[in-house]
């Protein structure tokens, strides 16, 4: 697509190609750590390939990001754009650049471990971060077409199946976590007894009507019955349900459903971003600003897009959003404002669709590091799998990346692995670049 | 048919009439016959009057005397020596007689129709006569050549009626790329593809429709005549065969397998009216069964139970069993009528022929139909121009069951005894079920698999030459050779709706195709000749351009009836539809429900989809010059550009030299012929670099439909390289040829190597760092080394009895010089066929190499045994456990002619080669393989126990006792390799002839006829072999599969039957 928009002269497909190429390379770099280096990707001559290291990577995708702006700054809007852009953004090349600087941000903010940060990357973030998308008009949003196969619906919805059918006994059953039911449900220390009204659209309930959760590599089991959540496409838990995949989404919600939105980059998690990087610098009203217009988007998204099959009862109005924000254990003075809010807050309004974003997020602070201002994990209350419920490989250790992918590169490219390192058993375990001082 | 028996009749008549001597005006001829240097006088030489019985032989002084009527003509004949024809004059006759091998008539046709002298040539070469591969009656001419040729390897896919055969020269050199050599007739390139259902590594065809479509079956259940098959053989006047590169050089990169080069009969000049007719009858019956063995009930683990799996008890031996196997197959009856008729005076010559074959295959609903018309001519016009122009049509059609897993062998052979197959319909006019409630989940009876589950194919070729040759000057000539070869195919294949193959929501499955392929090529060559003294030069500049068009459509679709309710009845729009009535909708493509119907490329742009077009052109130039020194010292260089459409554009123009050096050392030294033991020696050697080509749009990849939202296109998963370039292949061949005792003897000996370089491997998996699964790659190389000898002995050279004999001596040794580093095995997935075996090829391992699972052993060699169960550990790695490169071939080629008598046949030995017996493999895990029978034999496995002292100094030897028949996973929990059978050696008449030929003077009296014969003739009719399955010639595949394809894979194949060919020869 770059190569046949630069042929082309057609600057808009070529810039776009470009966003997405920059920001698939960000993420598939934060997923796996060293990756193929790029000048060599793709080579369709070439049989072995050689690992390059993150830095390099997320210097690239500066580039890209760069090129992508310049294009996309100098392009006018093909009239086959709104087909093409049909499922994204309908050809709004604005959004486009609001997107690219969204994973301009990311790549700055991600480096908040680094000695030189404040100097050096901060700023850049809170500067991409204020021309990112503002608005939930500005989201990213993939849409499908689900005209009932499985090709153009959503990976969550029923008709793929993709969210395991299976049955109560078993563990690898998914269903939601305890730490975000506790969340949702007041229990989590970081804001203790607030009930998070958005707990209808994000979760499913059990038969008591509340909201609880499993641990992970527990099962359903070790919870009462009357305790265990429906799955996420509302199938009841109850002894003798079949509780496969249902015909169609009448009862699903949420990212659940087949035509559901994937949010891909949110305005709210731009903010976000934003609030924990003023934080950091030490603007805490600029912060605390930030912090809650974060919240008040991810309301916004969710009344917006994914009303639909919540109960009319509970529906989100933007006078409950108020409500939330204006309670002091939500959005407290800027000078109690802790990285815990800001950090929760934002695992909650990225919660399923920014799970990729949520884990780097999560080891920037290494699951469990302490903030210093309160003493207490960042992520409060948060318990990582530990023990016997982590893969005898890790050597106790908590997961940093995915291994390459086995098929390919443990098969085909092995000498290569074995100088970077991936031959080691517990190499997932290995902490990243970006999080690195 | 009457007029055939009349003729029988007729024949049989005249051979009980003795020939009465005629009364004339004789006188006495008495003469001497000497040898070349008309000095010798040559003893035993045969002298004749021609076309009567009068014979007689010289003396020691080489002295003759014969009695002569006025007119007559002496026919004098000498092994070893040309034949002469003299009308005496008055007086005593002297006759000194050329020695053959200074026969100037005496050609071979090589690279480019052109006409050499054999004794020129550089290289080894093979001519055949057309009649002597005719005489075998095969159909398909490529299985009739099996032993006569040394490096020439025949496997045909299965004894099935239309089966297509592998055909490969001097081994194989490329992993990836099609093997088989290029053929050529009059000049001109004629396609030999089978359709290949991998679709080649553009990854075009059905590649996205599904999984169950006719293409997408691997190579594997249907097979699709090579379309060599289609030539007629007694068309065929000669058949040259140019083994190595040097020989091709010419031809360019597709005959960097070998080229078969086949000249066509033309009408004699004789002024005469001619019509041939000849007729074969043929019968034919399957005698060689993979063994089997029925002694045991329905059942596992010695307990009985409702399933095809044999571990039950035993049979009570009262219990009533059927023979169903051989109740099955039945004597297939073919019969095969050529009709020829030429014409010719001074400058103009016509011949006419047309074949009509119809066979008949063993299995039943199996058979092969051809007809073929050809109308060759050939006209000088002037003193310039020579043109010979020719047309043939070929029909041919195929009724074909299903092969391989889903055939009908492997059913048959676990079918239980206690059932008589042949009765294979319900009550209700459904399939008959033994155990299953559910038609669709029951296996099928074979039966009802060959009448319901089937394909078929027609194919209508038209093929047009033209040669042109001008001579303007005595040292120049200009050629041409024009040909369009045309053919248009259709075909199905068709799943019943009750096959336990589809699941009963299918409702039957119907797959059609229509492939056409338009072919153009030509090629124009200039020759200048020019004598200096006692060098002789041939200057040759030439130019070919080819054109392949293939196009290709397709039609999938299911649910023929609706669904199949609760009694196993189909249903369709609320009717119940009877087995008739799905037999006369088999091969309609509107049958199926349209919302299944999926097309070629998913028919996504209207109307009704795109069909796959495959383009390939090449334009090339070439050139050679030979020299000679005082016609004993022969040099030869050629050179080729060539420029292909299938590379992209900075790698598509390529080319490559070869080079040859003959030396007749006996002309050169003739001293060396002085005492008569030595007629002839000639050294040679040669020298070629050649290119191999890949299969069109390997350089490119191509678009794949895409059903997420919006739709569109994206590249598949499949990497067509943009910087593919040609495979180099070099070759050196040195040989030499020696004539003995007046060239009763002649020896011929080759040795060559090949390193093929830079492998163009389509399919080959990599890393996914090319953003692909499969790529397209220049990548390894391998080298194949062989010994060729050829010796020719006249045993026996009477007046009345002649023995030739020819051996045929083969040794190949190929090996895969280099994969890259980080590549353990790559391997052609057709070969994937049953279980954990396959064509792979490793680093160091043969070309072609069995890969599979085996058995794990300690350091020391011993098979680990499971401590838990005692049975062996399995090692699941892919690695070389056999070969199937035989150690040597050797072909026997005898004629023996006595009298009017001729008898012709051929041995073939093989020595070597392994074979993976997966339907060994198959009915051992069934439980009916004959090694099952002695289960309840407590035994305990030879190994050690894996117990982790395994590899000490004192491994625990195993001990645990185990009766099989009450633990089955002794018999199928046993790797691939137990099933490699190693060193399999064959020795089998491939075909055998014995004709009778009238000898002129009968047939004068017969009036009308000309000449007469007939003969008897069998295939197959002998196999010696230590195989265990039923043939050890074997291909799981078609030919369509590349690389070096699936021989040596046995899956469910149905052998070659024995055939008894009748019939008899006339011309009017």
């Amino acid at each position: 697509m770059i190569k046949w928009g630069e042929e082309e002269g057609k600057k808009d497909y070529a810039g776009i190609g470009k966003a997405i190429f920059a920001w698939s390379w960000l993420l598939l770099s934060d997923y796996h750590g060293e990756i193929i280096r790029t000048e060599e990707a793709f080579n369709t001559g070439a049989l072995t390939f050689s690992y390059g290291t993150q830095e390099e990577v997320y210097a690239y995708v500066r580039q890209l990001s760069h090129e992508a702006l310049a294009y996309l700054n100098s392009a006018t809007a093909d009239p086959t754009l709104s087909t093409a852009d049909a499922y994204m953004f309908g050809g709004d090349l604005n959004k486009w650049k609001k997107f690219v600087y969204g994973v301009l941000a990311r790549s700055f903010h991600h480096l908040t471990n680094k000695a030189d940060y404040l100097t050096s990357y901060a700023d850049s973030a809170v500067y991409y971060a204020d021309l990112a998308m503002t608005s939930n008009t500005d989201n990213a949003m993939v849409k499908f077409a689900s005209t009932g196969i499985s090709g153009n619906s959503n990976f969550f919805g029923p008709l793929r199946g993709n969210l395991g059918s299976t049955g109560i006994a078993t563990e690898t059953a998914i269903r939601q976590s305890a730490f975000m039911a506790n969340l949702m449900s007041g229990l989590n220390n970081a804001f203790p007894g607030v009930v998070d009204p958005r707990a209808i659209y994000l979760l499913r309930k059990n038969t008591n009507g509340t909201y609880k959760g499993l641990n992970p590599n527990k099962g359903q089991t070790v919870i009462t019955a009357n305790d265990r959540p429906e799955s996420f496409w509302g199938i009841t838990q109850a002894a003798g349900v079949n509780n496969t995949a249902p015909s169609n989404d009448a009862n699903c919600r949420f990212l659940f459903r087949n035509n559901s939105e994937f949010p891909v980059i949110t305005a709210s998690e731009i903010q976000f971003m934003k609030a924990e990087g003023l934080f950091r610098k030490g603007d805490k009203p600029g912060a605390l600003a930030a912090y809650k217009k974060g919240i008040e988007l991810n309301f916004g998204m969710l009344i917006s897009t994914y009303s639909t099959n919540v109960p009319s009862g509970e529906l989100l109005t933007p006078a409950i959003r108020d409500a939330f924000t204006a309670n002091p254990l939500v959005v407290p003075s800027s000078a109690n404002l802790t990285l815990t809010h800001i950090m929760i807050q934002k695992y909650i309004s990225l919660y399923i669709h920014g799970t990729f974003e949520t884990w780097t997020d999560m080891r920037r602070y290494h699951y469990t590091d302490l903030d210093p201002q309160t003493g207490q994990q960042v992520y409060r209350d948060f318990a990582p799998p530990a023990g016997t419920d982590l893969y005898a490989n890790n050597g106790g250790r908590l997961i940093y990346r995915l291994r390459p992918r086995f098929n390919s590169e443990y098969v085909w490219n092995l000498n290569e692995l074995n100088r970077i390192g991936a031959s080691a058993l517990n190499y997932h375990t290995k902490e990243q670049w970006f999080s690195q001082p | 048919m009457r007029k055939t028996l009349r003729l029988l009749f007729g024949l049989a008549l005249v051979m009980f009439l003795l020939p009465l001597s005629l009364l004339a005006q004789e006188r006495t001829v008495t003469g001497t016959i000497l040898s070349e240097d008309n000095k010798t006088p040559l003893a035993g030489v045969t002298v004749r009057v021609k076309g009567t019985k009068r014979i007689t032989q010289t003396d020691a002084n080489g002295k003759f005397t014969l009695k002569m009527n006025p007119g007559e003509t002496l026919q004098v004949t000498y092994v070893g020596y040309q034949t002469e024809e003299i009308k005496p004059g008055d007086g005593a006759v002297g006759i000194s007689l050329k020695t053959a091998d200074n026969m100037l008539g005496e050609v071979v046709v090589t690279a480019l129709d052109q006409k050499r002298n054999p004794r020129e040539l550089g290289f080894a070469v093979q001519k055949l006569d057309g009649a002597e591969v005719a005489e075998t009656q095969r159909e398909n001419f490529l299985n009739g050549l099996g032993g006569r040729v040394a490096g020439l390897t025949i496997t045909p896919t299965s004894g099935a009626a239309g089966a297509s055969s592998q055909i490969v020269l001097r081994g194989f050199n490329s992993m990836a790329l099609d093997n088989q050599p290029l053929f050529v007739i009059d000049g001109i390139i004629m396609d030999n593809s089978s359709i290949n259902e991998s679709g080649g590594g553009a990854s075009l065809g059905l590649v996205e429709t599904s999984a169950r479509n006719i293409n997408q079956t691997a190579n594997r259940n249907t097979d699709y005549t090579n379309r060599m098959a289609d030539i007629n053989p007694n068309d065929i006047e000669t058949i040259t065969v140019l083994k190595g590169p040097e020989a091709t050089a010419l031809y360019g990169s597709q005959a960097s397998s070998g080229a078969i080069v086949i000249t066509t009969k033309k009408g004699k000049a004789d002024g005469k009216f001619a019509v041939n007719y000849d007729n074969s009858f043929r019968f034919s019956k399957l005698t060689r069964f993979p063994e089997y063995s029925n002694k045991f009930s329905p059942g596992q683990n010695g307990l009985p139970e409702n399933v095809f799996l044999y571990f039950g008890p035993e049979y009570a031996a009262n219990t009533q069993k059927f023979d169903n196997v051989r109740n099955f197959f039945q004597t297939a009856f073919t019969h095969n009528h050529n009709l020829t008729a030429e014409y010719g005076k001074k400058n103009m010559t016509f011949r006419f022929s047309g074949s009509f074959l119809d066979q008949e295959g063993i299995a039943p609903e199996n058979n092969y139909k051809r007809y073929s018309l050809k109308l060759t001519n050939n006209t000088k016009i002037g003193k310039f121009l020579e043109i010979t122009p020719s047309i043939t049509f070929i029909h041919s059609n195929n009724d074909k069951p299903k092969r391989g897993a889903g055939g009908y062998l492997l059913n048959l052979m676990i079918w239980p005894s206690t059932d008589d197959a042949r009765d294979y319909l319900s009550g209700s006019g459904g399939k008959k079920l033994l155990y299953a409630a559910a038609p669709n989940s029951e296996i099928d009876n074979p039966f009802f698999n060959v009448n319901f589950n089937r394909g078929y194919d027609e194919t209508n070729r038209y093929i047009a030459t033209l040669g042109v040759n001008i001579t303007p000057f005595k040292w120049l000539s200009i050629s041409g050779r024009f040909g369009y070869d045309r053919f248009k195919s259709e075909g199905w294949s068709f799943f019943h709706p009750l096959s336990a193959i589809l699941g009963r929501g299918t409702g039957g499955q119907q797959d059609n195709y229509y492939r056409e392929y338009n072919g153009y090529n030509h090629t124009i060559t200039a020759t200048a000749k020019k004598s200096l003294g006692k060098f002789n030069f041939r200057l040759m500049g030439g130019t070919m351009w080819q054109d392949y068009k293939t196009q290709m459509y397709s039609v999938y679709g299911t649910n023929i009836v609706d669904s199949v309710n609760g009694q196993g009845q189909m249903v369709k729009n609320l009717q119940v539809i009877s087995m008739d009535q799905i037999r006369q909708q088999m091969g309609d493509s509107s049958t199926t429900r349209a919302t299944t119907r999926l097309r070629l490329n998913r028919g996504l742009l209207p109307p009704g989809g795109l069909y796959n077009y495959v383009l390939s052109r090449q334009l090339a130039f070439f050139g050679e010059f030979a020299v000679n020194y005082k016609n004993y010292i022969f040099l030869a260089y050629t050179h080729r550009f060539e420029t292909s459409s299938i590379f992209p554009k900075d790698f598509r123009n390529y080319n490559y030299p070869a080079g040859s050096l003959s030396i007749i050392v006996s002309d050169m030294i003739p001293s060396l012929k002085k005492n008569n033991t030595l007629s002839y020696l000639k050294l040679r050697g040669s020298l070629a670099s050649t290119a191999r080509s890949s299969s069109p749009y390997a350089n490119q990849s191509i678009f794949n439909n895409v059903t997420s939202s919006g739709g569109g296109f994206a590249y598949g998963f499949t990497n067509n390289n943009q910087f593919l370039e040609p495979e180099i292949q070099q070759t050196r061949e040195m040989g030499f040829e020696v004539r003995m005792f007046r060239s009763r003897v002649g020896l011929d000996v080759t040795h060559y190597n090949t390193l093929n370089e830079k492998q163009i491997a389509e399919n080959f998996r990599a890393s996914y760092g090319t953003g692909y699964v499969l790529n397209t790659i220049n990548v390894g190389s391998t080298r194949n080394k062989g010994l060729e000898i050829g010796l020719d002995v006249t045993l026996i050279k009477k007046t009345n009895f002649t023995w030739n004999t020819r051996f045929n001596f083969n040794k190949m040794r190929n090996e895969v010089v280099s994969l890259p580093a980080n590549v353990p095995e790559f391997y052609i997935s057709d070969t994937w066929l049953y279980g954990n075996a396959r064509g792979g090829l490793v680093t160091g391992g043969p070309t072609t190499a069995i890969t599979s699972y085996g058995y794990s052993r300690n350091a020391a060699g011993d098979i680990l045994i499971n401590p838990a169960n005692g049975l062996p550990v399995i090692d699941a790695n892919f690695r070389v456990r056999g070969d199937r490169n035989p150690d040597f071939t050797l072909g026997w080629v005898n004629n023996f002619k006595y009298k009017n008598w001729t008898l012709n046949f051929v041995w073939d030995l093989k020595v070597g080669g392994d074979i993976f017996n997966a339907t060994d493999m198959y009915l051992t895990l069934q439980g009916v393989s004959k090694r099952t029978l002695d289960r309840y034999t407590p035994r305990v496995i030879q190994g050690v126990l894996n117990d982790g002292f395994q590899n000490s100094s004192n491994p625990t030897r195993n001990t645990i006792s185990i009766i099989p028949a009450y633990s089955q996973g002794y018999y199928t929990l046993l790797p691939e390799e137990e099933f490699i059978e190693k060193d399999v050696n064959w020795f089998r008449m491939r075909d055998i002839t014995l004709r009778y030929n009238f000898s002129e003077n009968m047939i004068k009296r017969m009036g009308f006829l000309k000449t007469a014969s007939f003969f008897i003739t069998a295939n197959d009719l002998i196999l010696m072999t230590n195989y265990t399955g039923s043939d050890p010639s074997v291909n799981g595949n078609t030919s369509g599969t590349r690389g070096v394809g699936g021989f040596g894979f046995d899956y469910g194949n149905v052998p070659a039957p024995v055939s008894v060919n009748v019939g008899i020869r006339a011309g009017f």
